[in-house]
């Protein structure tokens, strides 16, 4: 069954984050499984582009979720905020350009490197293919894990939401390798990693370019996340691979997921639409032609231009 | 035939020996970088003789007639002395070093040498480039008044399709020298100086917004020494941009008119591509020398630049951008710096 997904709107230049985030979590009438005394929050942090691109996850929702979470659960709490460094991310450089380091200092919060920490081969098999990850053990220890990540569309997967940001757990760097079969990836680690709650930072979204939509969604469940921030982004849900395969695993089920608080179409009508297909054929088409260019006229492609 | 030897394969590296393979009378015959991935590249682009260190290539190929150096700013100094000392004629990436001390000894080295030595300016081969230097000196803007140019994008931290680490010593200031002044400013200024001739700084802001040890963005005014034109340089690292989308342009201001390089990049770049590339192949079918990058219409400057080299070579001359070119230009970023710390953070003069 799916769960409840809170979509709240919030002004955030007017110092009601942290009310907004608290009203959404309300809606879901979320209650955390055991005491809280560690807190592991995972933005996502996939690439050095600033928060207004709509790529990464903002700071302020950061600060503002450690505000309610002191609020609410004592101001002893240790938090710890923490990424993966990518194929071409480094989590020592991405904090401090994005403003993490900064937000580390004057909550008193912990930034951590995923890649150094204790790590765990883990094994497990997605529609009978056999996968392999290094999974950093910190998140799953934690008393509270919020998965904290944007609402973007993306070409190879359609879109990047709550699933996608646990791939990001993953402690290899060069994560790329997993790119073949993605979609079976992206299932695979969510099978292994359960955040207790997902948050997403909506200010700002990315579809065919950036807009502001203001909006926070929070849900326990990160398949029905998904397949709300699917229609948002005005994608059916149904036709993205991996929320298929998720739903053939009975990692998630679309009956029961509601939304409560502001109108979905609200934000739908705000998003814009990218149109996957034509941008994955032009894409295609326009390092085909390149090639088939290159090949005739014996031309130089730049590398900056080439696929590898 | 011109023995060449390139020195680094990565991006810029690559596209070198790639633009070498199409410059008449050029023979690449060796390549050193330290990256195995690279070289393996090289060696499908036909090069037989590969090294991990420049300096060992250079002592197995003294019959070369020029390097190209495409190696990390704290690495130009050393490398240039070394392909110097070695006799070689050498083209070197941008900036001509960290600091003016270093562009001094390599101006000095150059001398000695008595070989040649150009930086790769590729802005100057642009084609606007050239037409705005020629509207300038046949009259059509008058008295050149004020000169703009700007570059917002990504720097260090755009990527290719697939992402690729940035290198290391970008985040380095020691070896990096600079930061978006000295990488994308460097060409503003070296432009400015192009049109307006020598200048000094008037007024500096270097900004942090990305909170690297050395600044993502800044703004220069300058006022050339001879005739006084006013120069505005707005340069950044901070700007998400995608090929071919490019945040860059120049313009003259005159009293008898303007130049701008808006006007003169063709407006529809795929169109222009299009264009171009039929114009290649049919060149190919008929049995002419195609015009390698012209579809880019920014990256074939990095071809032009070097067929200059090479040319320059063959018959003696001089290179058209010489060491002393980057000297002055890197005199002039010393001294943004420097003006940069009498300006308060909030960017107004005190």
């Amino acid at each position: 069954m799916g769960s409840p997904v809170s979509l709240v709107h919030c002004d955030p230049n007017s110092g009601s984050l942290a009310s907004s985030i608290e009203k959404s979590v309300e809606l879901i009438h979320f209650k955390p499984g055991k005491e809280v005394k560690t807190v592991v929050i995972k933005p996502n942090l996939n690439y050095y582009w600033e928060t207004a691109t709509g790529c990464t996850t903002d700071p302020r929702v950061v600060g503002a979720l450690v505000d309610y979470l002191r609020e609410t659960y004592g101001q002893d709490l240790t938090i710890r905020v923490v990424e993966a460094d990518a194929s071409a991310m480094r989590t020592k450089h991405v904090f401090p350009m994005l403003g993490y380091g900064r937000l580390a200092e004057n909550k008193g919060i912990e930034l951590f490197n995923l890649s150094t920490d204790n790590l765990k081969k883990e094994k497990v098999s997605v529609k009978g293919r056999n996968l392999e990850f290094e999974v950093p053990q910190s998140i799953l220890t934690a008393d509270l894990f919020i998965n904290l990540p944007k609402l973007k569309t993306m070409r190879m997967t359609k879109i990047t939401c709550a699933m996608k940001n646990i791939f990001g757990c993953i402690a290899t760097p060069r994560k790329f390798v997993y790119h073949p079969v993605l979609e079976e990836a992206i299932v695979g680690i969510n099978k292994i990693i359960k955040s207790h709650l997902t948050i997403v930072d909506g200010l700002v979204g990315l579809g065919r370019f950036p807009v502001k939509l203001d909006l926070i969604m929070a849900s326990v469940d990160v398949f029905s996340v998904d397949w709300v921030a699917a229609q948002i982004m005005g994608i059916n849900p149904r036709s993205i691979k991996f929320l298929r395969i998720a739903r053939e695993e009975n990692l998630g089920n679309p009956s029961g997921i509601t939304t409560c608080g502001e109108e979905l179409n609200r934000f739908k009508k705000q998003f814009p639409r990218e149109g996957l297909i034509p941008q994955k054929l032009s894409w295609s088409l326009q390092f085909g032609l390149l090639h088939l260019y290159k090949k005739v006229s014996g031309d130089v492609i730049p590398p900056f231009l080439e696929e590898e | 035939m011109i023995n060449v030897g390139i020195a680094g394969l990565g991006r810029q590296g690559m596209l070198h020996l790639m633009n070498c393979r199409h410059i008449d009378g050029i023979q690449v015959i060796a390549a050193a970088d330290t990256s195995k991935k690279a070289r393996g590249k090289a060696k499908i682009l036909g090069v037989r003789n590969l090294y991990e260190d420049y300096n060992v290539m250079f002592k197995s190929h003294p019959n070369l007639d020029a390097v190209i150096m495409s190696v990390p700013n704290f690495l130009h100094l050393a490398s240039i002395q070394s392909a110097l000392e070695s006799g070689f004629n050498v083209f070197t990436e941008k900036p001509l070093a960290n600091n003016s001390e270093e562009c001094r000894k390599i101006v000095s080295l150059v001398r000695k040498s008595g070989k040649k030595l150009m930086i790769g300016h590729n802005c100057r081969f642009y084609e606007m480039t050239k037409t705005m230097k020629h509207q300038l000196d046949n009259g059509f803007i008058g008295d050149l008044e004020v000169v703009t140019a700007e570059e917002v994008i990504n720097g260090p931290f755009a990527h290719p399709y697939v992402p690729a680490p940035v290198s290391e010593w970008w985040f380095d200031p020691k070896k990096a020298g600079g930061g978006v002044l000295l990488d994308v400013g460097y060409h503003m200024i070296d432009l400015f100086r192009f049109f307006a001739g020598e200048a000094r700084v008037r007024y500096s802001y270097l900004g942090h917004r990305l909170n690297l040890q050395v600044e993502d963005s800044a703004i220069i005014m300058l006022q050339s020494d001879s005739v006084g034109t006013k120069g505005i340089i707005n340069v950044g690292w901070y700007e998400r941009t995608i090929f071919p989308r490019f945040d860059f342009r120049v313009i003259l201001h005159g009293n008898a008119g303007y130049s701008s390089s808006d006007e003169l990049v063709p407006k529809n770049l795929y169109s222009y591509a299009a264009k171009e590339g039929v114009k290649n192949v049919l060149r190919r079918i008929s049995g002419r020398k195609i015009n390698p990058l012209r579809y880019t219409y920014f990256y074939e400057a990095y071809y032009k630049e070097l067929s200059h080299f090479f040319e320059c070579i063959r018959t003696d001359c001089d290179p058209s951008v010489s060491a002393t070119d980057g000297l002055k230009t890197i005199e002039i970023i010393e001294n943004a710096y420097q003006v940069a710390k009498e300006v308060p953070k909030d960017g107004k003069p005190s």
